[in-house]
């Protein structure tokens, strides 16, 4: 009908393309995102931090955003993922994970939209009975489940996860991947290294033609969280309070840097000390968006008269919740400077100074030093920036600038796509192209298979 | 059309206009009703007038889109169950597709219930079975491996291994490498320790006490790999069976060399762990040879073409015969050497004189018009000077007396180049006309001032110039007076004839000897006199002046100098004759002259009888 053009999708004769409403789920430490097959983005992004309330019937649970942000008397925030990358707690992470997906994706057959109630309010939609939807079929009896993992995830835990999808939710077929085998699809790349910098970890994957380059993956725990408790740390050293937004009832204009003159909320039963870190994260990672730069280079922010440089260019304003505000100048460079240079990160008592091998740089040359010499320059032409925590301003300049310092002599080029949402959930989308694609039939691992051969045909299959 | 008139008018056929103008009248009438546009359109078609628009205008309705088609009520689609037949465990799986269309010969509501309680019909989709590749490899039975391709190095369990992992793999090598992760099926205990990666770990792993597992290196693997198909190749196909295909692939696999390959990889690697510095280093080298190679080819180019030029002279016809010999440099040095001979000959001869005269010698080429006074300095010297110009010396201001002493002179505005003291003298003697030049020349004889003064400072040259303005003065002067002295004796004379004859015969003589000339009367004749005065006037200033001046030769001088000079000369005429004004009162030209100067005085030309009878009639 219409002339394709740049923007129309490309038939699926052309990519080989045969959509089976599979799902790909990708679970992240901050963020667990879920959705159609052959759509662009999650349909479904959920927040693995899920809210635990102490009642007299047992341990009640919540989930999904509306429900963890709201300060119930004796709320706890927690998160099932593991300080090493890993999940921790399978249980909790099952029904997480099960939540994001039935809330949008699957769940109940609606009925008749005059009556099914859908179109009214839904307020206590998020507070969903897992015992209830246990009764019921299983969840994902009719989708095939694609799921992520990261590139260091142990055969146990992988082993659960196909337990998971097939005992649990029921999947006809299910496949394994590693994000960043599927960020590098989400980019057009098959060979590549992948720099992936999220909330908990900053990985670093090797891939070529598809597949990880198991010795090269390389991980370090100075990501996202690492630049929040960096702030943390400005703000502990200049007395700046940090009162998230749910304690303040209402503020009052006040003048830079002087103190915030609000009217604060009281609770009965207050909300745990983990909610309240929980809400002053939300703030951070709004400080880290507007504020936070990262030194662009040449030459790290240290280094010679850069500081200098960098206290000559105007501030940003911030204010908090409580209406407390002040502009911030060179400081607003230091706190994410440790993600580059390990000697630059502030430190007290409880944060130590991470280690050398752990800033991003040196990630790189570790994940090269693993990889066969011939692919090294094919790789180092295709480096694939990802990862919510990348989209620090002016990351990707300090990023380019070290790349080349440390490999002058070869082409480098970072792939960082521009769009926000292909930034963060690049691994999802890589996963959507993937599981859409008619040549990936074949690959899936059935029921029957599973049934045949055990929980550890996915590390035969899944490679 | 125009050709077939064309025709016609040169075989003398009458022009057939009639059946022409039919047709071109009939067209635009066709095409009218076919383009009525409406609306707005029309009105700004009414704007273009009878021509065609500049640009090319489409109407409206022609748009781009194709419009939708109608094709019915939509179409139904469902979840068409299907199975892949790369897969062996009939795995279901659903897509959408459309939905076949129903029978014709059964009503839609029975297929309806049909569908919903026949069991689901299964698609079996080989559309992607294209996709699903296998792998070629190398086999071999246990017989053959124990026959031909035992090594020491490997074991056959290692070496299964190693070939499952190709075939898992695709030949990638890099990735085999990576997940190479062979262990002795014995010791199961390092199944927990990580593979060893590099020289660290293994030497670390050498101190347990039970041996380690081999690491691989990609080379060791390939080598094996490509030893044992070069074997079994070899056992499949007898060597001189091989055909050209075959028998390279066998060359390339027998003369794998791992060491070759692993010399190289280090290369590959110190050529890309260089520091910055090297690669700038290398880029700066790089750049500079292409520099010079640009410039090297330049220089080439420029040295081809010249020599070209040198070796076969373009015989240029514009170029003078006399200067054909000059146009290769070979003979433009033999010509300056003969000129320079010649130069060095001449100045020798006027050597007394000084520097008079532009010089082709050696030492004035080189030096500077300021440095001409210094013409002992040596040759070094002076290039050392040019070399270092010198410090700036302290102006430093004499007294007149000490001026006059050492000949210094200051002035204001210095022209640019070289002017000699013997040029200034002789422009001085030069009037703007060659009478006044030799009018000047004459006094100044008389003055015993010889044509060539010996020494011509500029002392003198001021003196001389003084001299020279009070000649001119005491010329003019003289001039003003033979003039009045002129006008004196005719006006006697007229006054003599007055009294004397009347003069109508006077008047015709002068009719019958200009005959069809005009006359030419000055503007400034307006002094209330007698009008055939004038003419009379004229004729006397024209013949009898030379014997009226008698002594005084200058005033005949400058009437033949505007009869002779003409045109030329005309402008300095009227200067002359516009410094003393009151001399043209009655002054009469030459027919001959007028031509050329009647323009400027503003004369009424008329012929002679109207002009006598207008005259008479007035008086």
């Amino acid at each position: 009908m219409n002339i394709p053009n740049a923007s129309t999708a490309p038939s699926t004769g052309e990519y080989a393309g045969d959509e089976i409403s599979a799902i790909v789920l990708d679970p992240g430490y901050s963020t667990t995102r879920a959705g159609f097959a052959g759509e662009d983005v999650p349909k479904s992004v959920c927040p693995s931090f899920y809210g635990q309330v102490d009642s007299d019937g047992g341990p009640r649970l919540l989930f999904g955003e509306n429900a963890i942000h709201n300060p119930l008397g004796n709320l706890h925030i927690k998160n099932p993922w593991g300080s090493d990358g890993i999940v921790e707690d399978w249980e909790t992470a099952t029904k997480v994970w099960e939540y994001t997906v039935t809330s949008r994706l699957t769940g109940t057959k609606p009925g008749d939209p005059a009556k099914n109630g859908l179109n009214e309010s839904n307020g206590d939609a998020m507070e969903v009975d897992i015992e209830g939807l246990e009764n019921l079929e299983k969840p994902l009896a009719d989708s095939p489940l694609l799921m992520t993992e990261p590139g260091w995830n142990p055969t146990k835990a992988r082993e659960k996860c196909i337990e998971i999808a097939m005992e649990e939710w029921g999947t006809p077929a299910f496949f394994l991947h590693k994000t960043g085998v599927l960020a590098a699809f989400a980019s057009g790349k098959a060979s590549g290294i992948i720099i992936d910098v999220g909330a908990s970890h900053t990985s670093v994957t090797p891939v070529l033609d598809g597949m990880v380059l198991k010795k090269g993956v390389q991980k370090s725990p100075l990501a996202g969280n690492f630049v929040s408790n960096q702030i943390r740390l400005i703000f502990k050293q200049n007395d700046i309070p940090l009162t998230p937004h749910y304690m303040v009832s209402s503020k009052t204009q006040v003048d830079a840097g002087a103190p915030a003159q609000a009217a604060y909320k009281t609770f009965d039963i207050p909300p745990s000390d983990s909610f309240r870190r929980h809400e002053e994260e939300r703030v951070l990672t709004e400080f880290k968006e507007s504020v936070v730069e990262v030194w662009p280079g040449p030459g790290r922010f240290s280094n010679g008269t850069n500081e200098e440089i960098a206290k000559a260019q105007p501030g940003r304003p911030f204010e908090m919740p409580d209406g407390w505000n002040q502009v911030f100048g060179a400081e607003r460079f230091k706190v994410a400077e440790a993600l580059f240079d390990p000697g630059a990160a502030l430190t007290d008592a409880e944060s130590s100074r991470p280690k050398d091998e752990h800033c991003i740089p040196s990630l790189i040359q570790a994940a090269l030093a693993h990889v066969d010499q011939d692919q090294r320059p094919l790789l180092l032409g295709n480096i694939v920036v990802t990862g919510g925590s990348t989209l620090l301003y002016k990351f990707t300049e300090r990023l380019s600038y070290e790349v080349n310092a440390a490999y002058p002599s070869t082409r480098n080029k970072l792939i960082a796509p521009g769009p926000v949402v292909e930034r963060k959930y690049a691994a999802w989308i890589g996963g959507s192209i993937l599981a859409s694609l008619g040549s990936f039939h074949q690959l899936w691992i059935s029921k029957k298979e599973y049934e045949e051969h055990g929980v550890n045909i996915v590390e035969k299959r899944c490679r | 059309m125009a050709s077939g008139r064309d025709v016609r008018d040169m075989l003398g056929l009458p022009v057939s206009g009639e059946v022409q103008k039919t047709v071109v009248q009939k067209r635009p009438k066709l095409a009218a009703p076919a383009r009525r546009i409406q609306g707005v359109a029309r009105e700004v078609a009414a704007l273009y007038g009878e021509r065609p628009p500049p640009v090319a205008v489409y109407e409206e309705k022609k748009s781009y889109r194709a419009k939708r088609q109608n094709t019915g009520p939509a179409k139904r689609w469902v979840q068409q169950p299907f199975t892949n037949q790369a897969r062996t465990d009939g795995l279901v799986l659903k897509h959408w597709r459309r939905k076949p269309a129903p029978q014709p010969t059964n009503s839609e509501d029975t297929t309806m219930e049909d569908g919903e309680n026949k069991e689901p019909y299964i698609e079996n989709s080989s559309e992607f079975l294209k996709y699903n590749i296998q792998l070629d490899m190398p086999t071999f039975t246990d017989e053959e491996y124990d026959a031909h391709l035992r090594s020491d190095d490997w074991s056959r369990e290692e070496t299964d291994h190693l070939f499952q992992m190709i075939k898992d793999y695709s030949y990638r090598w890099a990735i085999i490498w990576d997940r190479y992760d062979y262990r002795p099926s014995n010791n199961n205990t390092l199944t927990v320790q990580e593979p060893a990666q590099d020289g660290d770990s293994s030497h670390a792993l050498a101190s347990l006490p039970f041996p380690p597992p081999k690491t691989r290196t990609v080379e060791d693997m390939k080598a094996r790999f490509y030893e044992i198909s070069a074997k079994l190749m070899k056992l499949r196909i007898p060597e001189v069976e091989m055909d050209a295909d075959q028998y390279a692939r066998y060359d390339m696999l027998t003369k794998f060399d791992p060491l070759l390959e692993r010399n190289r990889k280090s290369l590959a690697s110190a050529l890309m762990n260089r520091s910055m510095d090297e690669v700038k280093e290398e880029e700066f080298l790089l750049a500079e040879l292409q520099r010079i190679n640009m410039a090297a080819n330049r220089l080439d180019a420029e040295r081809a073409e010249l020599r070209a030029r040198l070796e076969a002279p373009i015989p240029n016809q514009q170029v003078a015969a006399g200067l054909q010999s000059f146009t290769s440099s070979q003979a433009l040095q033999a010509l300056f050497q003969q000129l320079f001979q010649q130069d060095r000959n001449n100045k020798k001869r006027a050597s007394g004189t000084g520097p008079a005269r532009l010089s082709l010698s050696a030492n004035d080429i080189i030096g500077t018009p300021t440095s001409a006074g210094h013409s002992l300095m040596s040759a070094a010297n002076r290039r050392q000077s040019m070399a270092q110009p010198p410090p700036p010396t302290p102006i430093r201001t004499l007294a007149p007396q000490e001026e006059y002493r050492f000949n210094v002179s200051t002035h204001d505005r210095l022209t640019s180049g070289v002017s000699f003291g013997s040029d200034k003298l002789l422009k001085m003697r030069q009037a703007k006309s060659n009478v006044q030049t030799q009018k000047i020349a004459a006094a100044l004889q008389q003055l015993g001032i010889s044509d060539i003064i010996a020494i011509p400072t500029s002392r003198v040259g001021e003196v001389f110039e003084q001299l020279v303005g009070k000649v001119g003065k005491l010329l003019d002067v003289r001039k003003v007076r033979e003039k009045e002295e002129g006008e004196c004796r005719v006006l006697e004379a007229m006054k003599a004839k007055r009294d004397g004859v009347e003069g109508a015969g006077h008047a015709e003589r002068n009719g019958g000897e200009n005959g069809e000339q005009s006359v030419l009367q000055d503007s400034r004749e307006g002094h209330e006199e007698e009008d055939e005065d004038v003419d009379a006037d004229a004729d006397e200033d024209a013949d009898g002046e030379p014997d009226a001046d008698g002594e005084a030769d200058d005033d005949a001088d400058g009437e033949a100098d505007e009869d002779a000079e003409g045109e030329d000369e005309d402008a300095e005429g009227e200067d002359e004759s516009g410094v003393p004004s009151r001399r043209g009162t009655s002054e009469a030209v030459s027919t001959r002259a007028m031509s050329n100067a009647g323009h400027k005085r503003s004369a009424s030309v008329l012929s002679q009888a109207s002009s006598k009878s207008s005259k008479r009639v007035r008086k």
